[in-house]
């Protein structure tokens, strides 16, 4: 396990986190959504966080993993119902077969059976009533990040809590909380204007590359997950080698360090480091679009394929964003101020850990179409291809990119942040290092990368216009 | 403009391995149960306000608070305006003003040389106008602090208004309006406030398209002067400077302003709910929002600590509370549940319960609030959730102040709403405020304000699929709505007019 601390003694408190290496490009279809659903199991608790008689918890849980069993063999039958017609919608209650009503009441009894013996959500509890603040969590594509605010005197608290729930999770509730995380994607995905879209969008720009499907998953894996998948994906990324603990805030690091060994040196290795991820994305062969009618302005949305993280053109490529955005930027200045065509737009360059894009998007103003914001747009960065950017303009941008480098520190909570995404993302020395590559970018650098990526034949494009009433 | 800046500032983080070994023999074993931890004392005194306080010759108060860490400066100036001063008709005016006061250029350069200015410098001027507050800020090197005072002092006092930005912004604001119905989360926050404070409410008086397409300059420099005058203004600052050299600046950034400005009316206070009952939005996505209202209380409320303790025991608590044990924890409705109960500065917002559920479902999880609302009013709550709650409010109040903006903000807001003036103390005494809370507090708290015969509920979702319910749950809309079950329907987004007249809804599935 590797350990990150930084001493901040202004505030006492510290901001404490850890990033599991594992996000969605680590799981494979049928289980999409697992390392999100795990993130939400992390704060289950242990065999004493959470349950007043451990013993008896690991029975009951047993015991409806084999009620579980049975439903899910039911599951694939109503699953084959569907596909021959006979049931139209899986999600309806109605859908639903006798026997396995009968089963779900046979569940409920155990969770029942369950609840006497539980204390709940007491993980939360024990660190709200000791000041523990902002407790969280979040997944990416590349990575799972848990993080907390506690006062300074509480530290060895963190210390216990997360090495606690890393050496012995007890994933209890576990259906219940498939059904929230259900709900979350209703939530984000399927009730937004344009969440079912951009997860489209999305599927259609990654052919090849886990980063295809949504960090949410897809519906039916979410309602299908099982609890064994769960245990064997935690043996799989959840050992100490691939996880990094960050603290940042008011401690001393030497007199820390022995308690973290004995904390977190309780944990054993994992017989087996986690997988690399071997899949690259194809080469795209053809520009990819696709048209939607959408509960929105009128808009379009262009990406490329680029880099990941600290590849040595992403610097380029963030440079080349800033150059587009904002109030001085090229799209604002060309699109929404100059011919008029949008109300606003922007592009940016996102470097994953494993694959990178550069975006560009704007909104039509009234009277004019998406194409024609497209067309724009192309038109912008055709003048990046071929002409130098003005020395004025560049450094321009990179004071912009200095200046954040101090904006970025304004709290233990802001850093451990960064320190955790640099992390998960493939190295926090990056945290230090992208300022002086951001600063030794060239105007050739820019016209390079913008030539070499921004093709047409390398991106897809989705225009919106509005649905009809 | 050759100026090159050139940080680049790296931490000294410091890594370590932790190398999983043969525990050391003798080594503390670690405890099984983290309640038989002992952890060292923390004492921790909030700042005092008194300490930043500066009243300036030129007019405003002043928050100060020096900070060398980093070369950055902070500066905030709150205005006393706010939407509830525009004229009639004139509704979006404020906000226009708001944003064109910095985005619109000044007296000595055009709306595009002042971007150019400012984004060299990679400073962030900005400034806008909400409900009942004005807010201009400044963020920028230490080292531009100077040049950005000027140019700060020229867009309050001389601020152009560049007549093409006044069009574009207001063709933005009317496009934007055309979104209004797109999103179930902007409307449910829109009838919110409409079911919270009633239609004739002057916070309910959103711009329209007719409102709008109306404002031009010279109501917007007529806005600008009447209000954004000295006497009006709050400061809040912290960062890279010397105080008493910033003092003598902040002097000078308001000493002879052009113009003599008013003092504002005090903000109209007569809000009024609409009548109780359920109120059903129809709108095609797969998951109702529900918002259960209540008449809320204001902050100074003798029972404010009682009942703030109550909502976080009842929902406001996160993973801790009630409410989403419930709706969330045991019966996986919901991934965001919950509860609210702001204090009010100036006038209550409601208390607000609120879950988002799939369409089927929604009736159920109504229903789980109500129980738990009458649940929390009908028994005390337990020493361990009393204990607990407290407990984390007091250990967490440093959070309050963990950063130097936060502690020059906070200060000047209490100096803006008037609590400093009223309660000097009220930091001070905060955490004993909060310890003399007892469980029959708690319960009279709630029996005051979770009274079942005074809730609205307030959904959006598939009308049709929300009143059929669940075939594994007996609730239904109707068993909540105390006879008042009403169809609500969408405003028209251009003139915020109610699409189609209020209506009960028969409710056949009963």
């Amino acid at each position: 396990m590797k350990v990150l601390l930084l001493e901040r003694h202004d505030d006492p408190s510290v901001s404490g986190g850890w990033v599991a290496h594992v996000g969605s490009a680590n799981e494979r279809p049928g289980i999409t959504g697992i390392a999100h659903l795990f993130e939400h199991m992390m704060f289950k608790g242990t065999p004493t966080i959470g349950t007043k008689d451990a013993a008896k918890d690991l029975e009951i849980i047993a015991e409806q993993e084999r009620v579980r069993d049975v439903m899910r063999e039911e599951e694939a039958k109503m699953r084959a119902a569907y596909r021959r017609g006979e049931l139209e919608d899986l999600t309806k209650p109605e859908s639903k077969s006798e026997r396995y009503r009968e089963l779900e009441k046979e569940f409920n009894q155990l969770i029942q059976a369950q609840r006497d013996i539980q204390v709940k959500n007491e993980f939360d509890r024990i660190y709200r009533s000791a000041g523990g603040a902002g407790m969280n969590a979040f997944t990416m594509q590349d990575m799972t990040g848990y993080f907390i605010n506690v006062p300074a005197n509480k530290i060895e608290l963190w210390m216990w809590m997360e090495s606690e729930r890393l050496l012995n999770p007890v994933f209890r509730e576990f259906y219940a909380e498939r059904d929230v995380v259900y709900e979350e994607r209703r939530m984000r995905t399927e009730s937004t204007p344009l969440g079912k879209f951009a997860e489209t969008f999305n599927a259609m720009f990654f052919d090849a590359h886990p980063y295809h499907w949504p960090v949410i998953g897809w519906p039916s894996d979410v309602a299908s997950i099982s609890k064994a998948e769960a245990d064997a994906f935690y043996n799989t990324f959840y050992a100490p080698q691939n996880i990094t603990l960050i603290l940042v805030g008011d401690f001393n690091s030497a007199k820390l360090l022995p308690q973290l060994e004995r904390y977190f040196g309780r944990i054993p290795r994992g017989p087996n480091n986690a997988p690399d991820l071997v899949t690259q994305e194809i080469p795209q062969v053809a520009e990819k679009r696709m048209n939607a009618e959408a509960e929105a302005n009128p808009q379009v949305q262009i990406q490329w394929h680029t880099v990941p993280f600290a590849h040595r053109d992403s610097y380029a490529l963030d440079i080349l964003g800033e150059l587009l955005s904002g109030r001085t930027g090229r799209l604002y200045k060309g699109l929404v101020l100059g011919s008029e065509v949008a109300t606003e737009a922007n592009a940016g360059q996102m470097s994953l850990k494993w694959a990178g894009w550069f975006a560009a998007e704007g909104e039509a103003r009234e009277g004019h179409t998406p194409e024609e914001v497209e067309q724009a747009i192309y038109a912008e960065l055709e003048k990046l291809k071929s002409e130098a950017v003005p020395p004025e303009e560049l450094q321009k941008v990179k004071n912009n990119f200095a200046a954040a480098e101090y904006r970025k520190l304004s709290s233990n909570q802001a850093i451990l942040m960064q320190l955790i995404f640099n992390e998960g993302l493939g190295d926090w020395r990056e945290f230090n290092n992208a300022a002086a590559q951001h600063q030794a970018v060239t105007a050739d650098d820019v016209r390079r990368v913008a030539s070499q990526y921004l093709t047409r034949e390398n991106r897809a494009v989705a225009t919106y216009t509005r649905k009809a009433n | 403009m050759k100026r090159v800046l050139t940080a680049v500032l790296a931490l000294f983080v410091a890594l370590f391995l932790l190398v999983p070994a043969e525990r050391a023999k003798g080594a503390a074993a670690v405890p099984a149960r983290p309640g038989q931890l002992a952890f060292p004392p923390l004492e921790y005194r909030p700042p005092n306000p008194a300490d930043y306080r500066v009243q300036l010759k030129a007019g405003p108060v002043a928050y100060l608070v020096p900070d060398r860490e980093l070369p950055l400066v902070n500066l905030t100036i709150l205005v006393r305006t706010g939407d509830y001063l525009e004229p009639a008709g004139k509704e979006g005016v404020a906000g226009v003003t708001g944003n064109l006061l910095t985005r619109g250029g000044t007296k000595s350069m055009t709306a595009e040389a002042l971007e150019e200015k400012l984004a060299f410098l990679a400073a962030q001027l900005n400034s806008a106008v909400s409900d009942t507050q004005g807010t201009v800020s400044l963020n920028l090197l230490s080292k531009d602090l100077d040049e950005g005072l000027g140019i700060l002092r020229e867009a309050l006092t001389q601020p152009r208004f560049q007549d093409d930005k006044l069009a574009l912004l207001k063709q933005q604001m009317l496009q934007q309006m055309q979104q209004r119905n797109d999103d179930s989360a902007e409307i449910e926050a829109r009838e919110v406030n409409h079911l919270g404070y009633g239609e004739s409410f002057w916070a309910n008086h959103a711009p329209t398209a007719k409102s709008v397409e109306s404002i031009d300059r010279t109501d917007v420099e007529a806005f600008h002067r009447r209000w954004f005058v000295p006497g009006n203004f709050v400061i809040a600052i912290n960062g890279d400077f010397d105080r008493a050299a910033m003092i003598g600046k902040l002097e000078k950034l308001f000493a002879a302003w052009p113009f003599k400005g008013e003092t504002p009316p005090p903000i109209p206070t007569e809000t009024e709910m609409t009548k109780p009952g359920v109120y059903l939005v129809n709108k095609d996505v797969n998951q109702g929002r529900v918002s259960i209202l209540l008449p809320g209380i204001m902050r100074d409320d003798p029972d404010y600590f009682p009942a703030a303790i109550m909502n976080d025991i009842l929902g406001g608590g996160g993973f801790t509370s009630r409410l989403v044990n419930r709706i969330r924890t045991d019966e996986g409705l919901a991934y965001h549940a919950g509860s609210s109960l702001p204090g009010g500065t100036y006038y209550a917002p409601p208390m607000r319960a609120l879950f988002q559920t799939k369409s089927r479902t929604v009736p159920y999880a109504v229903g789980i609030v109500f129980e738990e609302m009458k649940r929390i009013a009908a028994e005390p709550v337990s020493d361990e959730e009393l204990d607990g709650t407290i407990t984390g409010l007091i250990e967490r109040f440093p959070r309050a102040f963990a950063t130097k903006a936060q502690i020059a903000g906070t200060f000047a807001q209490d100096e803006f709403t008037g609590r400093y003036a009223k309660d000097p103390g009220y930091w001070k005494n905060h955490r004993a405020k909060i310890r003399a809370v007892t469980k029959a507090d708690v319960q009279r708290a709630a029996r005051r304000l979770l009274k079942p015969e005074q809730v609205r509920v307030l959904i959006i979702g598939q009308k049709d699929e929300i009143l059929r319910g669940h075939p594994d749950h007996p609730e239904r809309l109707i068993d909540f709505a105390g006879g008042n079950l009403m169809d609500w329907p969408l405003r028209d987004p251009l003139t915020m007019q109610q699409m189609a007249q209020p209506k009960p809804i028969e409710d056949s599935a009963k």
